[in-house]
C-alpha cells in the first residue's frame, strides 16, 4: 500500500530552487497535497510574488500569475472579482514571503483583509529578506544580526518587528488567521490542518483567510537546517506564538 | 517489506530525514549529490521500517518520492 507519493499538482521532473533544508519546500508540498485532496487543481489560480517564492509556477501544476513586488493580494483581488463577474468561481490564493506581504505589500494585504476579499494568503515568515542576501526585514526579531543590522536589531534605530497574523486577525473582514511552524512533524501536521481550514474558508465564501508560516532560512541565518529548526523551536516560537488567532467558523 | 524510495537527483543533503527517522534507517551514503555533499540512502537490513512517512513529510525537496507499506 502506498502511504506517500509525489503530489499530482507538483510538476513532474521539476525540482525546487530553494536552498537545502529550506521550509519553503515543505510549505509548497503541503499546499500541493491540499490542492490534490480538495480536488482544486482545475479551478485554482495561484499568485506568486517576488522573493524566494518567485518561481512557484515552475513547480506547481496550476495556473499561476506572477505579481509585481508586494502586490500579490491586489492581483488576487482582481483575478477573483473578474472571474466572479463572468460567473466563474475560481479558487485564488497568494504565496508570499514576509518582505512581500508585511513590508512593501502591507497596504495591499491589510486592505484586502479589511475589505474581506474572498481570497487566501499564505505568508512565509523567515525573519529576513532571504532572496536578496538576508537583509533586515519587517519581521526581523530584536537583537537578530543581519547584513544590514550587523550589531543586531535595536529598538531605537529599527523599531519593533511586525506580528502579521495578529494584525490580520484584528481586521474585521478577515475570516481566518493563524500562525504555524514547520520545525517538527507535529507542527507540519498542524500546518496542513490550518492551511486546509483557510482554503475551506474561501470555498465557503467567509472572507479573507490568512496563514503565516514561521520558516527557517539556513543560508542567511548561517546555521545548519537542523540547528535552524531548533532556533525556531527555542527562540522564534516564543516571540511569534504558534496558534490560531481568528477563526469565525468556530463561532 | 515496507520501504521508501529516494530520488538521488533531488536530494540536497540537508539531512533533516536522518534526524527525523524514529528507527535511524536513513544515513549518509558515499555518493555525491548535486550540491557537492553526500546524499542520503535508505538501509533497512532488519525490516524495521514502519512506513510512518515522517521522512517524506519532512523532506523539503520531495526527494523521498514514495513510501510503501507492506
Amino acid at each position: 500500500m502506498q502511504i506517500f507519493s509525489t503530489p499530482k499538482s507538483i510538476k513532474k521532473d521539476s525540482s525546487f530552487s530553494f536552498c537545502p533544508g529550506c521550509d519553503h519546500g515543505i510549505a509548497v508540498k503541503l499546499v500541493a497535497q491540499i490542492i490534490d485532496e480538495m480536488n482544486l487543481q482545475d479551478k485554482t489560480i495561484a499568485i506568486a510574488s517576488s522573493g524566494c517564492s518567485v518561481t512557484l509556477y515552475n513547480f506547481l501544476d496550476v495556473d499561476c500569475i506572477e505579481s509585481p513586488h508586494g502586490r500579490a493580494c491586489a492581483v488576487a483581488t482582481g483575478v477573483k472579482r473578474a472571474h466572479k463577474a463572468n460567473g466563474k468561481e475560481m479558487f485564488v490564493f497568494t504565496y508570499q514571503g514576509d518582505g512581500d506581504f508585511a513590508s512593501i505589500g502591507l497596504s495591499e494585504s491589510l486592505h484586502s483583509a479589511l475589505r474581506g476579499e474572498n481570497i487566501t494568503a499564505i505568508c512565509i515568515n523567515n525573519t529576513n529578506y532571504g532572496m536578496t542576501g538576508g537583509q533586515l526585514g519587517p519581521t526581523t526579531v530584536l537583537g537578530q544580526i543581519t547584513t544590514t543590522s550587523p550589531m543586531g536589531r535595536n529598538i531605537e534605530y529599527h523599531g519593533f518587528p511586525i506580528k502579521t497574523a495578529e494584525h490580520v486577525a484584528l481586521c474585521e473582514g478577515s475570516a481566518f488567521s493563524a500562525r504555524v511552524a514547520l520545525y517538527d512533524i507535529k507542527n507540519i501536521i498542524n500546518a496542513k490542518k490550518q492551511i486546509k481550514k483557510a482554503f475551506e474558508c474561501q470555498l465557503k465564501g467567509y472572507g479573507f483567510s490568512f496563514v503565516e508560516i514561521l520558516s527557517n532560512c539556513p543560508t542567511n541565518w548561517k546555521l545548519s537546517p537542523l540547528d535552524s529548526h531548533k532556533k525556531i523551536e527555542n527562540e522564534l516560537s516564543k516571540i511569534y506564538p504558534i496558534k490560531v488567532f481568528k477563526d469565525i467558523t468556530n463561532d | 517489506m515496507s520501504h521508501i524510495k529516494i530520488d538521488k537527483n533531488k536530494c540536497k543533503s540537508c539531512y533533516l530525514c536522518v534526524d527525523v527517522c524514529p528507527n535511524k534507517l536513513i544515513q549518509k551514503s558515499n555518493c555525491l549529490g548535486k550540491t557537492g555533499e553526500f546524499v542520503v540512502e535508505f538501509k533497512d537490513k532488519d525490516s524495521k521500517c514502519t512506513a510512518c512517512a515522517q521522512c517524506a513529510m519532512m523532506c523539503p525537496d520531495i526527494a523521498i518520492v514514495e513510501v510503501v507499506k507492506e
